[in-house]
């Protein structure tokens, strides 16, 4: 009797053994200290004396404990982006945990169930901003589908010295406090010689009913943008020796800034996302929104420099660094390109219900050419319209989803003697309309950048006509075991109003809006619609999001998707974690405004008849 | 729409990649010397066995050592759920080839996972092509092939998968010749 006992303890121990050998203990403290980054001392936030903080380490089937301390006079936290663990380890303050209060110390305890390149930050005000950030780097259990001879993180990041709450406190009171490049009395008389003075004023009418202006990129300029915490004097350095393969491992850990990246004389293989292989693409140039992370693999096969360049897309600056096969080398650094200025396509129709054309005159020559995604028109009142005598010039030869324009009036139009120009025949999406001739429609999205609305002016080309990666070149390295239809869809508005720094979903700010819930198990389209004219990085906590381009069981995970200005991206969410998750859009100001959701995933309930 | 059916013949394309071949011709590269990278042998007269497993994107060996004159006769498999190349040629001769594989996956010949069956005679620029390099073989997910090769010792020769990114990603090994 007493030996059986002996010999059961002895088996829980033994069985607890391997446990033991692959757990790892790291500790993260948060505090402040003064850095001075552009020349200028900042006070800033950092972790273990660093920004960004260490590098942390794991390795696939590890069991993990992170101990977080915080030092600052306030609250805190750490969120671990894309990792899959249990939902009260996930560091949301308000929905996994509380924070971490001043002075305390959170055990975080989760098992590492993936491997690839993640990061981390702070959930708490605008801390990550300031610096509370870091990269997770977890090696794979099985040997990886590529093979590199040395690998480096190149974390990107917008610094700025100004703390967050100073910069939000800007926005709010004036939305373009950052926009440097406004257009001026001057490019106005500009735009009347170059388009005519109709053109050019409908072009300002347009604009300013959307509470934007061409040059909203960004909300926020005025940053530093950083290599691995250097700024782009301090010169970032990665070793190599000639014909090494090299895998980067880009994270974009800013709060608010894109980059297009490039490393001029080198192509570029993507052979992860977001922390999943995807099959080999080669490019030339990529864009990274907010908190996307790309591995690449790059093979220098001569002693010289290559310069890492990620230009920021609101081209007020970059981040750059060297490849080079001994300290102090420096090749040539690329002149910013020109201002991208969005255009009428990065302008979502549906929140223009209610426009008024009623003073407009001369519309002869009017271009809607571009125009996509005209939802809902049906507050358009065109009933004043003067002088629309002649519209043959009008092309709607490239409009695409026209979806719900049964309530346009356009009974009271005066002159409309002669439209027998226009031209309807290229018109994509006009569900309903039978008896249209469809002949000419757009076929499918392929090859052709899809990411963006046709004609957008935010569609990326790369600096040397080559290759730039489009969302539908991410293909899963394995196809997903679990793919079918979808059970249900969501649709998700992306809204909001620049002048008034109002960020939302669906018209909700988070504060007013009910979570939404999903049931385990099931499988979720979640369809964002944009319908503003900024790229908003969608982030979902604790679940993958299968990106459909198009790619069936080859769709990629993705823990964040950039949704361009009106367009509408769909993917996929296999719900397969319990508890109460974030879901938001992680432009840091977009997400304090408002554009976040709760998600929570209850239990399916088991059918009566099945107990 | 187009059907993809599992290989049923090693098919490589010759009109394509125009290849330098030992003793054959020598499409549109006539500035440089064609390197000498050997023959297909016969099965029957080799005088070595290799079995190498075909995994996505790798292969089960980095490195081959052969003697010059040696006929190896390999028998692959592909292990993967993508489908792989194993062509024997020289690092040129594999960036070539590689801008090929890419225009037939661009123009939707090939998938990640299979050579599609279509009639492309028609197609502008893709005229005459045939699927018959000796130097290479095209393995679906799952088969199983062999291929014969009579080393010549006189090039450079590297064993790649020119598939579009798994050369990059590091499917290609080393031959090394005595």
């Amino acid at each position: 009797m007493r030996l059986r006992m002996m010999k059961g303890l002895i088996l829980a121990i033994a069985s607890m053994a391997p446990l033991g050998a692959m757990a790892g203990t790291y500790d993260l403290v948060i505090d402040e200290q003064i850095v001075n980054i552009t020349g200028k001392d900042k006070k800033a936030m950092t972790i273990n004396g660093q920004l960004p903080g260490p590098t942390l380490r794991f390795k696939e089937g590890e069991d993990v404990t992170i101990n977080v301390t915080n030092r600052l006079d306030v609250d805190s936290s750490i969120h671990w982006h894309g990792l899959l663990l249990p939902y009260q380890m996930d560091g949301v303050p308000g929905i996994s945990f509380d924070g971490i209060k001043p002075g305390e110390t959170f055990s975080y305890q989760f098992p590492i169930k993936q491997s690839g390149t993640y990061w981390y930050h702070s959930h708490s005000g605008f801390q990550e901003q300031e610096g509370v950030f870091g990269s997770i780097v977890i090696e794979a259990e099985k040997r990886e589908p590529f093979k590199v001879d040395r690998e480096y993180v190149v974390m990107l990041s917008d610094w700025s010295d100004e703390t967050g709450d100073q910069i939000f406190a800007n926005l709010k009171a004036q939305s373009d406090y950052y926009n440097y490049s406004q257009q001026t009395v001057g490019d106005f008389f500009d735009d009347v010689k170059a388009n005519g003075w109709s053109a050019a004023l409908k072009d300002r009418l347009s604009w300013g009913s959307m509470r934007m202006m061409p040059t909203d990129i960004a909300d926020v300029s005025g940053y530093t943008f950083l290599m691995n915490g250097k700024a782009p004097e301090t010169n970032w350095t990665a070793l190599f020796e000639k014909g090494e393969r090299i895998r980067l491992r880009f994270i974009n850990g800013s709060a608010m800034s894109y980059f297009d990246v490039r490393i001029p004389g080198l192509e570029m293989t993507v052979v992860q996302s977001d922390g999943n292989n995807v099959q080999p693409v080669t490019v030339d140039e990529f864009r990274i929104a907010v908190a996307e992370t790309y591995d690449v693999i790059v093979r220098p096969r001569e002693d010289k420099a290559f310069t890492i360049f990620a230009e920021s897309v609101s081209r007020t600056g970059y981040a750059r660094g060297t490849l080079a096969p001994r300290e102090g080398m420096a090749a040539e650094v690329p002149e910013l390109r020109d201002s991208l200025l969005l255009t009428m396509s990065d302008m979502s129709m549906a929140s223009m219900g209610g426009m008024d054309h009623s003073s407009m005159a001369g519309m002869e020559g009017m271009d809607h050419s571009k125009m996509a995604g005209m939802a809902d028109m049906k507050g358009m009142d065109h009933s004043k319209m003067a002088g629309m005598a002649d519209m043959k010039g009008m092309d709607h030869s490239k409009m695409a989803g026209m979806a719900d324009m049964k309530g346009m009036d356009h009974s009271k139009m005066a002159g409309m003697a002669d439209m027998k120009g226009m031209d309807h025949s290229k018109m994509a999406g006009m569900a309903g309309m039978e008896a249209m001739d469809h002949s000419k429609m757009m076929m499918g999205s392929s090859s052709a950048n899809s990411d963006y609305a046709p004609g957008s002016g935010l569609t990326p080309e790369a600096a040397n006509g080559g290759k730039f990666l489009v969302y539908a070149d991410l293909k899963a390295q394995t196809p997903f075991a679990d793919y079918r239809e979808p059970d249900r869809e969501i649709e998700l508005r992306l809204t909001g109003n620049m002048e008034r720094y109002f960020w939302s979903i669906n018209g909700i700010k988070y504060s007013d809006a009910e979570p939404v819930r999903l049931k385990m198990g099931e499988r979720v389209r979640i369809k964002f619609v944009n319908d503003t004219m900024m790229m908003h990085p969608m982030h979902l906590h604790g679940m993958w999001m299968q990106l459909d381009k198009g790619n069936g069981r080859f769709s990629p995970l993705k823990h964040t998707v950039n949704v361009a200005p009106n367009t509408t991206l769909t993917v996929d969410v296999p719900v397969d974690a319990l508890g109460e998750w974030a879901f938001h859009c992680h432009l840091m100001y977009h997400m304090a405004a408002g554009m976040f959701r709760k998600v929570i995933v209850e239990e399916a309930v088991v059918p009566a008849a099945a107990q | 729409m187009f059907s993809i059916k599992p290989l049923v013949a090693a098919f490589c394309l010759s009109a394509l990649a125009p290849l330098a071949i030992a003793g054959g011709t020598h499409g549109g590269h006539s500035d440089e010397a064609a390197p000498n990278i050997g023959k297909p042998g016969v099965a029957a007269q080799a005088t070595r066995t290799v079995t190498m497993a075909l995994y996505d994107n790798y292969y089960e060996v980095d490195t081959l050592e052969v003697k010059a004159g040696e006929t190896v006769r390999f028998q692959l498999k592909n292990e993967g759920v993508l489908l792989h190349e194993f062509n024997i040629g020289t690092a040129a001769m594999h960036k070539n080839h590689q801008s090929e594989m890419l225009k037939m996956m661009e123009h939707g010949m090939m998938t990640p996972t299979g050579m599609v069956e279509m009639d492309h005679s028609g197609m502008e620029g893709m005229e005459g092509m045939k699927h018959d390099d000796p130097n290479s073989i095209l393995l679906a997910p799952g088969e199983s092939k062999e291929i014969t090769w009579t080393f010549s010792g006189d090039a450079e020769l590297e064993f790649a998968c020119n598939m579009p990114g798994h050369y990059q990603a590091g499917m290609v090994g080393e031959v090394s010749s005595h």
